[in-house]
């Protein structure tokens, strides 16, 4: 029991370092997974819980009986929602500086994510090139 | 009673009614969010949440009968951005079926899209004519509420910039059929710029 528990954090952990440098995945994507792989410990355990704060705690507290895929699944499809939500709210602060001398211009729009989209990476400090990364805008087609 | 129970947003942008997607296609959020986009930063609704909600029931109060005589109109509403995507709940209940999880992923995805950022947002629900009118206002409302909580929490949409309003059936999108699934729906609108953003990227309320 004991050995398995670590297993499974070791799983996690890893799991954890390996999105640490990848991209985060959109909502959509992250979301549907869970429906997909989880869709039977839904039914089992979770039937009736709507999707929020709610489904998430039924998702921690029956952690010990959902099947290994699904609990895997939700680790890290919640660590990337919560990684790129993060991302979106503190972009503004955490990248002022790079926003203020690489485009010249305040966060507002989405002009702003057409500059940064077009910098090199070490044109930025790592830190708001990691989130900027992590918001998924890069990838997003920006309109002015 | 409700059999099965679809919730759908709506896609109008300016006056041209676009259905973007039905219940099994998969969302695009980047249309959506281009959908979404202000067409003139000044467009603003010019009433709260709550006033949309007592409106509704005045219409109802002030039209009654086992169906509105005439479908409610929110003359506040035009010239704002809006989008049409189906969420399907259980049966009578306001929970999300897991079939639709993706598609609420993708309006959270729209959402925090840089086109979009600190614009405000009504989630409005719809419902066909199955089961009594004050019901069903009731039911739109909770329905459109759980997807705003979902929104909120785990995909961090900012909940000063979500409200929520249940219209029951009294803007049947097809009166001639009023219990076809056309008319269970709930309509994204873009209620204008909340919050400004200053040189160090902090938000404030814009004026």
């Amino acid at each position: 029991m004991k050995r398995t528990s670590f297993g499974l954090a070791l799983l996690i952990l890893i799991a954890g370092l390996g999105a640490a440098s990848a991209q985060t995945m959109s909502y959509a994507e992250a979301i549907s997974q869970i429906a997909t792989v989880c869709k039977n410990d839904i039914a089992r355990y979770c039937k009736g819980v709507p999707l929020g704060p709610r489904l998430r705690a039924c998702f921690d507290a029956n952690a010990a009986r959902m099947s290994p895929q699904c609990q895997q699944t939700t680790g890290v499809v919640y660590a990337s929602i919560t990684r790129r939500a993060t991302a979106q709210r503190d972009i503004g602060d955490i990248c002022s500086a790079d926003i203020l001398t690489l485009c010249g211009t305040s966060f507002a729009d989405a002009n702003l994510v057409t500059c940064m989209a077009g910098l090199a990476p070490q044109a930025m400090s790592p830190r708001c090139y990691q989130t900027f990364v992590d918001t998924g805008w890069a990838t997003e087609k920006a309109r002015p | 009673m409700k059999l099965h129970h679809t919730l759908a947003i709506g896609a109008l942008f300016c006056a041209a009614v676009v259905t973007a997607a039905l219940a099994q296609q998969q969302v695009n959020s980047g249309e959506m969010a281009n959908s979404l986009a202000a067409v003139s930063g000044n467009n603003r609704l010019a009433m709260t949440g709550v006033q949309m909600r007592q409106a509704v029931l005045d219409y109802i109060r002030d039209n009654p009968g086992a169906l509105p005589p005439r479908p409610m109109s929110f003359p506040q509403l035009e010239g704002l951005t809006q989008f049409v995507v189906e969420v399907e709940f259980d049966f009578n209940s306001a929970v999300i079926k897991p079939s639709s999880y993706r598609t609420v992923g993708a309006i959270a995805d729209a959402l925090h899209h840089p086109l979009l950022l600190g614009y405000g947002f009504l989630v409005i629900g719809h419902t066909d004519s199955v089961g009594g009118r004050q019901y069903n206002v009731g039911l739109s409302q909770r329905r459109a509420d759980a997807i705003r909580e979902a929104l909120i929490d785990p995909f961090g949409i900012n909940p000063a910039v979500l409200e929520t309003v249940g219209m029951g059936e009294e803007q049947l999108r097809d009166p001639a059929h009023p219990t076809s699934g056309v008319n269970r729906r709930v309509q994204l609108v873009n209620v204008g710029k909340k919050f400004c953003f200053g040189r160090s990227g902090e938000q404030f309320l814009c004026q």
